[in-house]
């Protein structure tokens, strides 16, 4: 027992010779992956793996944030969220009676609108009243309307996780179902992509107003964020919130939403992974079956704006009535980047565990902070922020934070990680790349996001196997490149001056 | 292979044979064929010591997992510990072992990339180590040591008191944590079930001596159940498992029962002010069943699930998100434990405009599962939801182990998801009707706000009287 304990003792101080070797490639790269394109350039990934007889499916649509145009912010999740309203077969009694219904509905929320267009002109009362009209006819098309039956249909055949999710790069939905149950998927997932129906447009309007403050406009994190974003992305889309402005979602029509699914919901932009007990034959005929006579709609184009170079810090402060945290970001490349795995590994030395640099120090021998992080966001497709997160330790500061992140940076500028270190993060990184092989569902979600942004499945898992390769000098050149004043954006939640009169602390 | 590639060509040329029909034919058109599903069984194994273990190999992947369950909690401490027992969770990963110091053992785990956490809960107490099976010894020996002589370095008590300090000073930074707690404060009181903070007074007491008090007591044989499931053998892991139990004393005296609790019903209208533009609203009262063998068990099962149990079928997200736009999210939870009863209540996050109307539309949603009778049809989507995707919850061998580690410390049997199966199964719509009516009372809700008043649609007195409770009183 003491001689086990002796051996670990070594190993963490000098990895092992076996350590040094070429690691073997992700064994992700290696699963037996059918990829099956229809003519009309729809792409399935199908995996067939032992055990309990359920499946995954997971689509990624290239469309997301960044596709939007100006004045439309939020429409990509909006649409989301419109895609499980049904369709013309499911979800309606009487589609053409809810459906005629529909222009004068777009009539009232277009004069509401033309209202609220006036800004601080606009007269609230007519806005109310517009509202209150929009509401109403709404409410009397509801009668044609069967609420929620996708997700009833769904839920009756055992369906789970049924969900989806919208980022800046892609939109992604997905659930699971028992293997006996497999051709339902086609069915419905074939008919709303076919024929969607964005009935209730309105009120779900209001549901995603809801999920903004419930995510951002009531949490100090989420507001922090927002602002954080919106000040180190002036030209890129990466800048606006997925979510959408205030305002423009109270704005959006049903109309704009039907265009931008028009415009980018074309069956060559998706891409279908399908994980689980399954016969891959039988796939690829419902696949064809059910998909194939889709027509193709306009290629995925990747946005042309590029951030320009920052020419100085930015720091902004946000206030909320909340105690003080920091964000600090560094524009990096995107994940595509030859530089992307050193960047990750860095993002491990400094704060990945107990033991990362940053953590020792804030964490753990300052006792400044309750926890340091860092990652890299909002997207992959596009060059990005590397960003730290520190929440301070009262009477401690952000500054203080601040200051201990620069020095640590300072320091792995000039003295490279250690073997030691970079051996924790290949460690850390071999096993989480076991470990995502265990389910279905997150099988599926990887194939599936990979396959859609990278257009190569097996990329996500080459990434991980690249963290292998990252030298100290590698890190080191990274940190030197990127992390510099000039390219660096600060935020600070602060407390106004002027408290509310509720909600006080210590 | 040709004749297959022959097929696929001519579903390709043949336009879609599904776009012809709608998708409501053709789903009835759908054979479904019956899902044939043994789970496997994990083998039950008892030690020398009687600890159980729940063994499920599978080599698929190269990776373990021990889970341990011990079947007493936080609130099984005496009053005066409650707070040590809270973060004693956290001191049993971060401070070191007798032998280990708190770095040696932060360097063990980040190295071999071992996940090795422990969580005391209420009522009982768990560790999870996990990691890539070549570890298998480290790891199970790693963990066990932290558990067995925990060192509670006092550099990492000072650490955890001064994060929970921190925690202490945000509580009223977000009006969900607000809410939790209010809520907790009005309807079980100082119970330590009602408990989730640790107040300033409990953190002045942080001692190590003290952590390892409560730890020796939550964390020893007699309480645990276990379960190991991935890529082992048998014997191996049994003769590890003996070994690292070898001279671990016996459970130490000091634990109380459970005292017990009184959730306090309404009628009662509670407001919090904050300044924010979506109020937090919970309401809810004792809900009157206990988690058993029992047909109004299953009954309050199903009526949860219609009302607010299930997403978007339940009549609550029907009502106050699909039609009303009102809420993102809404929905409701009828607790019940086999040791006792639990409480009801509802929750949504609602746009402060529509603060009172959509308070009024929850009551009404709730009262309508007795007036407005929950249909067969309803019913059946239930049943048949939770007999279709009962593979979900075999999907692997972690989750099957965890099932029976949850049964044992429950007191139910093995079978128990037999036995719930058939149990709803057998629900009719008049006995949801029932069980609403018996145990749902709209009358009788204590409804707690968190919001900013000013922005309200009308004045919340018109639900009741409101007392307001300052955020600051708030003592947990």
């Amino acid at each position: 027992m003491r001689r086990l304990w002796c051996l670990l003792a070594a190993v963490v101080a000098v990895p092992p010779p076996a350590a040094a070797q070429q690691p073997p490639a992700s064994p992700g790269e290696g699963l037996p992956v059918v990829k099956h394109v229809l003519p009309n350039g729809m792409t399935f990934l199908f995996l067939a793996r032992r055990g309990a007889p359920t499946i995954s499916f997971v689509t990624h649509f290239r469309a997301g944030g960044v596709d939007e145009w100006t004045g439309i912010s939020g429409t990509a999740h909006l649409f989301e969220h419109m895609l499980f309203k049904g369709s013309r077969t499911i979800g309606t009694n009487n589609l053409p009676a809810e459906q005629a219904l529909f222009p004068t509905i777009d009539a009232a929320a277009d004069s509401f609108t033309a209202e609220f267009r006036k800004g601080a002109m606009a007269d609230s009362g007519r806005l109310a009243q517009f509202r209150e009209r929009v509401k109403a006819l709404e409410d009397s098309a509801r009668s044609f309307v069967v609420s929620n039956e996708l997700d009833r249909i769904l839920t009756e055949n055992g369906a789970v996780g049924l969900n989806a999710s919208t980022s800046n790069d892609v939109t992604n939905y997905y659930f699971s179902l028992p293997a006996n149950r497999a051709q339902l998927w086609f069915i419905l997932e074939s008919d709303r992509l076919r024929n969607p129906v964005l009935r209730e447009f309105y009120s779900e309007r209001d549901v995603v107003m809801e999920e903004r403050r419930l995510r951002t406009e009531t949490q100090p994190l989420g507001m922090l964020l927002e602002e954080y974003l919106e000040a180190a992305f002036r030209a890129h889309p990466y800048g606006r919130p997925v979510v959408g402005h205030a305002s423009e979602i109270q704005a959006v029509s049903r109309n704009s939403a039907l265009e931008y699914f028009h415009r980018f919901y074309g069956p060559n932009n998706a891409v279908v992974a399908i994980v689980g007990d399954i016969n891959v034959d039988t796939m690829k005929a419902w696949a064809t079956r059910y998909f194939a006579d889709i027509p193709a709609g306009e290629p995925h184009k990747p946005v042309v704006t590029q951030e320009p170079p920052q020419r100085g810090e930015r720091r902004i402060s946000v206030e909320f009535d909340a105690n003080p945290q920091l964000l600090i970001g560094y524009h990096v490349p995107s994940a595509q980047h030859p530089d992307a795995p050193a960047l990750q590994v860095l993002g491990q030395v400094l704060t990945g565990g107990r033991t990362s640099r940053l953590f020792q120090r804030l964490v753990i021998r300052d006792r400044v902070a309750t926890n340091v992080g860092a990652f890299q966001f909002p997207g992959s497709l596009y060059p990005r922020l590397f960003t730290f997160q520190g929440v301070p330790i009262a009477p401690h500061t952000t500054e203080e934070i601040e200051k201990a992140v620069y020095e640590e940076i300072d320091r792995i500028q000039r003295d490279p990680p250690t073997d030691v270190e970079l051996q924790r993060v290949r460690n850390q990184a071999e096993a989480g790349s076991i470990q995502r092989l265990q389910s279905n569902f997150g099988l599926a979600f990887q194939l599936s996001n990979s396959e859609a942004l990278w257009y190569d499945w097996r990329r996500t898992f080459r990434d991980q196997a690249a963290l292998s390769r990252v030298t100290a000098a590698d890190v080191q050149r990274v940190a030197r490149t990127y992390f510099t004043p000039t390219n660096r954006t600060v935020a600070t939640l602060v407390r106004p001056t002027k408290p509310a009169a509720t909600g006080g602390n210590d | 292979m040709r004749a297959l590639s022959l097929g696929a060509l001519l579903l390709a040329f043949v336009p879609a044979a599904g776009s012809a029909q709608d998708a409501r034919a053709q789903m009835q058109a759908l054979q479904i064929a019956p899902l044939r599903f043994n789970p496997p069984q994990p083998k039950k194994v008892t030690l020398s010591n009687k600890v159980v273990v729940y063994l499920l190999e599978d080599h698929t992947l190269p990776v373990i997992s021990v889970q341990l369950v011990s079947k007493v909690g936080v609130a099984n401490l005496p009053d005066s510990l409650w707070g040590v027992g809270w973060q004693a969770d956290g001191l049993l990963r971060t401070g070191g072992t007798m032998r280990l110091t708190p770095d040696s053992v932060d360097k063990l785990v980040d190295f071999y990339a071992l996940n090795i956490s422990f969580s005391t809960d209420h009522e009982l107490s768990t560790a999870g180590l996990s990691g890539l099976s070549r570890y298998t010894d480290q790891l199970v020996s790693l963990g066990f040591e932290m558990m067995k002589s925990p060192r509670d370095d006092s550099s990492r008590v000072r650490i955890t008191a001064a994060q929970q300090q921190e925690n202490w000073r945000r509580r009223n930074d977000t009006p969900g944590s607000v809410l939790g707690r209010a809520w907790s404060q009005v309807v079980v009181g100082n119970h330590p079930l009602g408990r989730s903070l640790v107040n300033p007074a409990e953190i002045a007491g942080f001692t190590s001596e003290r952590f390892r008090w409560v730890q020796e007591r939550l964390y020893c044989p007699q309480n645990f159940v276990m379960g190991v499931s991935g890529d082992f053998r048998e014997r191996e892991i049994v003769a590890l498992l003996e070994q690292q139990f070898r001279a671990w004393p016996a459970c130490k005296p000091g634990l109380r029962e459970v005292p017990p609790v009184a959730y306090a019903a309404g009628p009662r209208v509670v407001l919090i002010e904050k300044d924010v533009n979506q109020t937090n609203i919970r309401m809810g009262h004792p809900g009157g069943i206990k988690l058993a063998n029992t047909p109004d068990y299953f009954a309050s099962q199903v009526a949860d699930f219609l009302l607010g149990g299930s997403g978007f079928t339940s009549r609550l997200m029907s009502r106050v998100r699909s039609d009303s736009g009102f809420a993102y999210g809404v929905s409701s939870v009828w607790g019940a434990d086999t040791k006792r009863e639990e409480q009801f209540f509802a929750g949504a996050q609602i746009r402060a405009e529509k603060t009172v109307a959509g308070i009024n539309l929850m009551r009404a949603v709730i009262g309508s599962m007795a007036t407005e009778p929950v249909t067969a049809q309803d019913v059946k989507l239930a049943q048949d939801n939770e007999v279709n995707s009962f593979v979900f919850r075999f999907e692997n061998p972690g989750q099957i182990v965890a099932q029976q580690l949850g049964y044992a410390v429950d007191g139910l049997p093995a079978n128990w998801f037999d036995v719930y199966l058939r149990g709803i199964q057998a629900v009719t719509p008049e006995q949801v009707r029932q069980v609403s009516q018996r145990y749902l009372h709209p009358d009788k809700l204590v409804i707690v706000v968190v919001g900013k008043p000013s922005a309200f649609d009308r004045a919340l007195s018109e639900i009741g009287p409101v007392t307001i409770l300052p955020v600051d009183s708030i003592k947990r």
